[in-house]
């Protein structure tokens, strides 16, 4: 029934699948940790031509103009039609750019901006916490005022998270800015293992 | 094989990928903050009660009570509770219609501006005005602007819940219209007949409140309840007669003679009367008397003379005027105003958010008379019977979108400002309809400050108008009366026949809003029944008639008949059958719509609450009733202990584990619960539900045991009698130390953390349900189906993720509060402070029997609790440590 050569064929057909399958696992390692699956470097499609490159670099704004609560709050707020046309009515009044931001100023409804760095739903992120105690909006953000189209900077995975929740726990503990002088935030060890108290799941997870 | 690499990498990617990338991050409209909180109110039965709608980006996503104001105290009852999903609701009416048919805004414009001519014409004889019963200020004045304007009108109130034999009884004692407050934190002696202060009502949440603080402060009232349907009032009190109908008045009668009421036209004797006239002198004048819903006037008039006569007003009694703008007997007004359009003397009729087609008695055959009206238009929230029953149907605002007033129970006056983005474009409120048959259309607000303007007067105006809107009330409550017993106040009613007799009372769960998802899934606290009613019956007069519970029974009064349930309750008077309104709707939408039985069937015409002479056949079929657990029995494992005065429980033991203890250093959370305090409302589920995005699973899927609620009302009978005393116990997950659950998952998708809390990664979850299996508090809920789409709407609450299909959730102690405390702290470089998170339930409780914070913390409100001599843990000798534990039922000395 099976010819002579069937053996040494079910081995070859054996030896290609495994490396196939193995092609395709180093495909995906290397792809899932690529800046491309992590939408890093890509913009998104906004409102208006905005450029961080011409406000924050150029006009050198402070970050604060625009998101407003970004200190007292976990949104950073993104600016109203408001913010804008109370400059541009007077400056750069280009009608026809600004079209989405009239809009929504008579209409009496928010300006859909469209978000880069979202994180997933089961994430929460309080950006006052993180500027109260040091973290800069170019840490996570990355140097938006060179950005002309904004993008995003970092893939903001949860890998990328931790390394800066277990470092800033381990190494800097108690005498640290970054972290608030709380025993709430000490290490503890259980069954022989330390576990910085940032990186336990509901300080980020919710 | 690329498929298989793709899916790969996707699932490699799934778990954090960006997903989100380029969603929109709306900017918040001018004005409105990203989350704030305002005050306003929600009625019910007519009266409100304080609230703070709490808003994320300009949506309503949370009720929560008014701490400042009177009606709430900052609690939250059910219905309070469960407004924020009906405003959200997708079926809710969105389009005015004409015949039915969809109308641009402009028709039904034309049609209004052009009806104060026509009705001018004979001075608007054929106009008639429906409405709920009416307690707002500003819909009175222009209700009686129209009536003004158009002499020949009329205003007719009507709901299928109210009190008119109240009414009546109050008229018979002094000759008027009042209202009674109890104040239960100073009453000593409490005689409940059929009264259920505990129970849903617009004065709930503080007499539950003013009672809970009495047995706090170690002097609780002693509660007699002699009622016919168990009610939460009956569950707790010290003493419970199951009382027939025909018995009341006669019951009524032998307490007052025993009393020594003077004026009494005809004795009586009960064998429980002695003994409770005697408790009741003991404690007078902190004694007094409730009439409850469904009594006879002449029970109602008994009352009062009996509270005259123990003095009990001025000391735990306040007697005020109806809050309402024109008591009246409801039912009677129905009668005249079907009569008067059956005459054809109606030519105009309008009807402002009731639904008389649906819950007027069907006796009345409203809905014929209606059709003959030629010009019918219905304002509501829903295209439900009376919409589809109108020539012309209008959505209404929320009362979450609409600017208004009300008043609370005890008067206290509160201005109703818009919460939330409006969800429907076209609706209208019933202020603006007024002002367009009025011709003098004016916005719903100027309308109110009108009314108020007129009362406070234009000086300092604005800024008492902005603190009521802050603060959440707008002056005090309506001052006491003290109106003199009339000599002839005892009109003897006729005693019923002792025949099979129906007793019509509201549904436990439910109002008028059968279409809202989280009240018919919600078990009620003492039937377990969810998704529908059934006729109640005593377990002995079910047995006599042969029936097992969940039979199909025949019911049939006066020639019209209907099937319904048969479900015994333990504590039902023997002799009646308990016949729950607001179910059986049959234009209530997907939710609503035939769930239950319709009672108003046999209602009779004149809106009377008991009707002897009810026939009950049993049809031999069987009744698709989705039942929850049955009451646990005192013998049960877990049953809720019960401390008598100075006894002391054993202290929480530790036990002994395999595994080593966590080191926790920091905070430690943990919860309390009062089951002393528990009265079983179930405000604290549906607050979870509407806090943590908890999916409706419906009937069918509840039926098999996959209900999701985080945090369930369990119910302890202490006593298999005729009259069982109960205790509730709200079971949410336990953050046990030693957490069965943790050890089994096979992925680690529960695990520990540092402050105690037992924490669930969703994402991580592969579903095999063996914490669940190993949880012995069964508090662990399975997501069978991806109930994401539904819930993934406005009214969610942003800072809790939604769960997709097969991963385990529960309870997390409100863990996204808890973060964001921890966040307000350190924006503010300080400690946490004791009492600074609250978790969703512990807001909710009426009577405050939740407590949470850091176990750790010295002082901390939760570590009293915890050491406290009635303390216990549930199933505590199974060593689990759990952070929640309950504080056991306190009970009398033996002998008292």
């Amino acid at each position: 029934m099976f010819g002579r050569g069937a053996d040494s064929r079910f081995k070859w057909v054996l030896w290609l699948s495994a490396t196939a399958a193995l092609l395709c696992l180093v495909v995906a390692f290397v792809h899932v940790r690529s800046d491309a699956a992590w939408s890093v470097g890509q913009p998104a499609r906004q409102p208006i031509p905005f450029s961080h490159a011409v406000h924050a670099g150029g006009l050198e704004l402070d970050c604060r103009f625009c998101h407003a609560s970004v200190e007292r709050s976990a949104a950073a707020g993104m600016p109203t039609a408001e913010t804008c046309l109370g400059c541009h009515a007077r400056v750069w009044a280009v009608k026809s750019q600004f079209a989405p931001l009239t809009t929504a100023l008579a209409l009496n409804t928010p300006v859909p901006w469209a978000s880069v760095s979202r994180l997933p739903d089961h994430v929460r992120f309080h950006h006052g916490a993180h500027l109260r105690v040091g973290v800069g909006c170019q840490t996570c953000h990355g140097a938006v005022e060179e950005m002309p189209r904004t993008v995003k900077a970092e893939t903001l995975s949860m890998g990328w998270c931790v390394a800066c929740h277990t470092q800033a726990a381990t190494e800097r503990a108690g005498e640290s800015p970054l972290l608030p002088a709380s025993s709430a935030w000490r290490t503890i060890t259980h069954q022989g293992i330390e576990i910085p108290a940032l990186t336990r799941c509901s300080t980020c997870h919710r | 094989m690329l498929l298989m690499g793709a899916s790969v990498a996707l699932a490699a990617a799934g778990c954090d990928g960006p997903d989100e990338h380029g969603h929109p991050l709306h900017a918040r409209p001018r004005g409105a903050d990203e989350a704030a909180s305002y005050a306003t109110v929600l009625d019910l039965e007519g009266l409100g009660r304080g609230v703070l709608a709490r808003t994320r980006a300009g949506h309503a996503v949370k009720i929560e009570g008014n701490p400042q104001h009177p009606a709430s105290l900052g609690a939250t009852d059910i219905f309070a509770e469960a407004a924020v999903l009906s405003l959200h609701d997708p079926h809710r009416s969105h389009r005015i219609r004409h015949n039915g048919r969809p109308q641009a805004p402009a028709g039904l414009d034309a049609v209004l501006a052009a009806l104060p001519a026509t009705l001018r014409v004979n001075g608007g004889a054929g106009l008639r005005l429906l409405t709920g019963p009416v307690a707002s200020p500003t819909l009175a004045r222009l209700i009686g602007d129209v009536l003004a304007a158009f002499p020949g009108a009329q205003w007719h109130q009507h709901d299928p819940l109210a009190d008119d034999d109240a009414l009546a009884g109050a008229v018979a004692a002094f000759g008027q219209p009042v209202a009674v407050l109890p104040d239960l934190a100073r009453a000593q002696a409490v005689l409940c007949l059929g009264a259920d202060p505990l129970g849903p009502g617009p004065a709930q949440l503080r007499q539950a409140r003013d009672w809970s603080t009495a047995r706090r402060a170690g002097s609780p009232p002693r509660l007699f309840v002699a009622e016919a349907t168990p009610s939460l009032t009956g569950a707790r009190a010290d003493r419970r007669i199951a009382l027939h109908p025909a018995e009341a008045e006669g019951f009524a009668r032998a307490v007052a003679a025993t009393l020594g009421v003077s004026g009494l036209a005809k004795g009586a004797a009960h064998a429980a009367a002695p003994d409770i006239a005697a408790a009741l002198l003991a404690a007078a004048p902190a004694a007094i008397v409730l009439a409850g819903r469904g009594q006879p006037p002449a029970v109602h008039a008994l009352a009062h003379a009996m509270n005259q006569a123990l003095g009990a007003r001025g000391v735990a009694l306040r007697l005020i005027a109806s809050p309402f703008a024109r008591p009246e007997p409801m039912a009677a007004s129905l009668v005249a105003l079907t009569t008067a359009m059956r005459s054809g003397e109606v030519t105009h009729l309008l009807v402002l958010g009731a639904n008389p087609v649906q819950d007027a008695p069907a006796f009345l055959a409203f809905e014929q008379a209606m059709r003959r009206v030629p010009f019918t238009l219905h304002a509501g929230l829903w295209e439900d019977e009376t919409a589809r029953a109108s020539r012309w149907h209008v959505p209404l605002l929320h009362p979450l979108e609409a600017w208004g007033d009300s008043l609370a129970f005890d008067g206290t006056p509160a201005i109703r400002q818009p919460a939330t983005r409006p969800v429907v474009d076209d609706a209208r409120d019933a202020l603006g309809l007024l002002g367009k048959i009025l011709a003098a259309p004016l916005p719903a607000r100027e309308a109110v400050i009108a009314t108020w303007m007129d009362r406070w007067g234009g000086i300092g105006f604005d800024d008492r108008w902005t603190e009521a809107l802050e603060v959440g009330t707008a002056g005090p409550p309506s001052p006491t009366i003290s109106p003199a017993l009339r000599p002839d106040w005892d009109r003897p009613g006729e005693a019923p026949p002792a025949t099979l007799t129906a007793i019509f009372a509201p549904d436990a769960g439910l109002r008028d809003e059968a279409q809202n998802a989280w009240l018919q899934e919600l078990p009620r606290a003492l039937t377990g029944l969810a998704w529908g009613n059934a006729a109640l019956f005593d377990p002995q007069t079910a047995a006599t008639l042969g029936l097992a519970p969940g039979d199909e029974v025949e019911l049939t009064l006066d020639g019209r008949s209907v099937l319904a349930a048969c479900w015994p309750v333990a504590g039902h008077a023997p002799g009646c059958v308990t016949l729950p309104l607001g179910g059986g709707r049959k234009a209530a939408g997907a939710v609503g719509t035939g769930r239950g039985f319709d009672a108003t069937m046999l209602r009779p015409a004149d809106g009377a609450w008991t009707a002897p002479g009810l026939v009950v056949r049993r049809t031999g079929a069987r009744a698709s009733l989705v039942a929850t657990a049955a009451p646990y029995r005192a013998d049960d494992a877990g049953a809720v202990p019960r401390v008598q005065p100075g006894e002391a429980l054993a202290p929480i033991a530790r036990g002994t584990s395999l595994h080593p203890d966590w080191p926790y250093e920091g905070r430690a959370w943990g919860m309390a619960i009062d089951v002393d305090a528990c009265i079983g409302c179930n405000a604290c589920a549906i607050a979870c539900q509407a806090e943590n995005n908890v999916p409706v699973v419906g009937p069918q899927e509840l039926a098999r045991g996959r209900g999701m609620h985080w945090l369930r009302v369990d119910r302890y009978d202490f006593d298999a009698s005729e009259a069982p005393a109960a205790s509730f116990q709200p079971v949410p997950c336990m953050q046990c130390e030693k957490a069965p659950c943790e050890p089994v998952c096979p992925v680690n998708a529960t695990v520990h953390d540092n402050e105690g809390l037992n924490v669930m990664v969703h994402a991580r979850c592969v579903g095999t349900r063996t914490c669940s299996n190993n949880c012995p508090y069964k508090v662990r809920r399975f997501n069978w189906d991806d109930h994401r789409p539904a819930m993934d709407t406005p009214r969610r609450n942003p800072d809790v993720s939604l769960r997709p299909r097969g991963v385990m959730e529960k309870c997390t102690y409100c863990t996204h509060r808890i973060s964001a405390a921890r966040s307000a702290a350190t924006l503010e470089g300080r400690e946490l402070r004791d009492g600074e998170v609250e978790t969703a339930c512990q807001r909710a409780c009426p009577t405050q029997a939740i407590t949470f914070g850091d176990l750790n913390a010295p002082g901390s409100a939760v570590a009293a609790q915890r050491h406290d001599a009635r303390s216990y843990a549930l199933l505590g000798d199974l060593g689990t440590r759990p952070r929640t534990t309950y504080l056991a039922q306190r009970v009398p000395r033996d002998g008292t």
